[in-house]
Formats: structure tokens, sequence, C-alpha cells
């Protein structure tokens, strides 16, 4: 066995039990520096390869307050990792139900113009589509990718409900469109939630600070 | 080489001896543990483990950062640098010891002129 080999496993061996995690990935490359460049200071001393290993191990001292501080270091990172699984599969149960409810109130709401109704009842089913579109929304910017990370939960419920309010913005406008047959009030009743949605959205837009690319 | 200064004496002041060494230039682990021996005139050696968990504690309250150095030859080392706080409170430090310095010299070795009068 080579010198490298043995201090890198006598390294291994002192945090053998203690979790993985990048901040133990780089004290271990620390140390393995630190004590290589210690046994070659004692070569350069005359000692032998054996003599020197050994010295440079007695002079490591007491290494039980840095396991100890490791393997907190490591537990936090398993934590995070089950948060962060549990996000998403929240999420893609969320992206599931609300392909689902959209889906839904697509067909439904085409179901209901070939059917025999009064006018505004007509679009009323689409109102499943405005609630899938926000939950929609929310479930795929709360979502880690391969290439993002997940957004915060509040920006992300703010973006679904500027999502949420302009599709009932749009919803409000047909239905009392189709209920009164009159186009102005379309307009007019759907103005207030469009104006307030779209805001929403160009103002979360613009106060974007957080990079969230990998 | 043995510890020749009791480790009691020494531990409160450790953080206040790396960032004395760090305000000098960047370091790296083993350099600074070679500097604090050849400061001492080789009568203090602090332990690596001592070293690296106070280099941590450093870090986290934010008195020293960290970065890798990019030797091609060997490990690559990781070197500390010293932040405007550390600097603040290395000054602090030293003025506290100065201080204390004179006091407990008093306390512990002074009292013998009252005694004989």
């Amino acid at each position: 066995m080579n010198l490298n080999d043995e201090v890198r496993k006598y390294i291994d061996d002192l945090f053998k039990d203690v979790g993985k995690s990048q901040q133990l990935f780089d004290l271990k490359q620390e140390l393995v520096t630190n004590m290589h460049e210690r046994i070659k200071d004692y070569q350069k001393q005359g000692m032998s390869d054996e003599e020197a290993f050994k010295e440079a191990k007695v002079s490591m001292g007491d290494l039980s307050g840095l396991v100890d501080d490791m393997r907190e270091a490591g537990r936090e990172e398993a934590k995070g990792e089950v948060y962060s699984s549990m996000t998403n599969r929240i999420s893609t149960g969320g992206i599931v139900i609300s392909v689902m409810l959209i889906v839904f109130g697509f067909l439904m709401t085409i179901s209901m113009n070939f059917m025999d109704v009064a006018a505004p009842a007509k679009s009323g089913t689409s109102i499943f589509i405005v609630i899938g579109g926000a939950i929609l929304t929310y479930s795929l910017l709360a979502r880690e990718t391969a290439r993002k990370y997940a957004m915060n939960r509040i920006r992300a419920v703010l973006y679904a409900l500027a999502v949420g309010v302009s599709l009932f913005g749009i919803f409000v406008g047909v239905t009392s469109g189709l209920a009164t047959g009159e186009m102005f009030i379309a307009f007019s009743s759907s103005t207030i939630f469009l104006v307030i949605g779209i805001g929403m959205f160009v103002s979360l837009m613009l106060s974007e600070k957080v990079d969230r690319t990998k | 080489m043995s510890t020749n200064i009791s480790t009691d004496l020494i531990r409160g002041h450790t953080v206040t001896i790396i960032l004395n060494i760090l305000r000098q230039g960047d370091s790296y682990g083993y350099e600074i543990y070679k500097k604090i021996i050849e400061l001492s005139q080789n009568q203090y050696e602090l332990k690596e483990a001592t070293l690296y968990t106070a280099f941590r504690r450093l870090q986290k309250e934010g008195l020293i950062t960290s970065y890798w150095g990019d030797e091609t030859q060997g490990g690559r080392r990781k070197y500390y640098r010293i932040t405007e706080d550390g600097l603040k409170k290395y000054q602090q430090n030293k003025e506290e010891w100065l201080f204390a310095k004179d006091v407990l010299d008093q306390l512990i070795t002074g009292g013998d002129q009252s005694e004989s009068k």
C-alpha cells in the first residue's frame, strides 16, 4: 500500500460513521493535503515513510469535536434532501390534480355548449380551468428540477394568485357577456380582475432577484 | 516537541492567535500550524484538531473566509483569509489582552511591597 492510499484511508476511517455532506468532503480533502505536506517535512528531516506517517497521526490530536460537527452537518444535509423530495412530491400531486381539473373544466364546458341550457350556464364549468391554472402555476414553480431550484413558496403562491385572478377575469368576462349578451359588460366586468392579475404578474417578474438556475 | 505552555492558559486566545497570522496574509492549515510553532519559538504547538475546529467557528462567525488554492501537484490547499470583521475582532482582542496582561501580572506577582511595609 502506498502512502497516498494510507493517508486517505486513515482520514476516511476517522469519519467512517459520519453521514456524507459537502462540508465533510471538503474537510477530508483539507486534512489529506495538510497531512501530506507534514509527512513531506518529516521525510526531509530524514524519517522513513512509516515513521513520518506515524508522527503525522500523533500530531493530529483529538478530532472527536470535528467528527461531532461533521455528524451534525451530515444530518442537516439529509434533512434538506427529505425536505426537497417532499416538496417535489407535493408539487407532482399538484400538477396531476391541476391538469385533471383543467381537462375536466374544458370538456365540461364543451359538452355544456351542446346541451340545451341557458347561455350563462354554458361557461360555468370552466371555473375548473381557472382553479386548475392557479394550482398548476404553483406546482410548476415550487418544483426543483435538474436545471432549476424550487422557487420560494410564498412567491410561488403569489404567482399562482396572479395567474388565477387573470384567468378568473376572463371567466367573469365570458360568463357575464353570455348572461347579458352585451360586449361592454363582458369587458368591463373582466377589466378589474385582469388589471390586478397582470399587474401582480408584472411586479413579480420585475422583482425577481434570485437566479434559480443551477 | 512538547507543549510547553499549559493548554488552559492559551485556550481563550486560540482565535486571536489565528487572526494574528491571517492578518499578515492568507494561509492554509499546515502553514498556520508551523507559523504558530515558529512564533512561539518552539514553546507551543497547537494541535491540528483544535486548529480546524477554530477555522470552522471563525468562518461561521464571519471573521474569516476560505477558498481552494490551484495547486496542481499534490492535493489542493484550503486557504483562509481574514475579513473586515475579523480584523476588527483582532484589534479588539489585542487591546483587551494588552490591558489584561498588566493587570494579571500585578494580580499574580504583585503585593510584595505592601507586605514589607
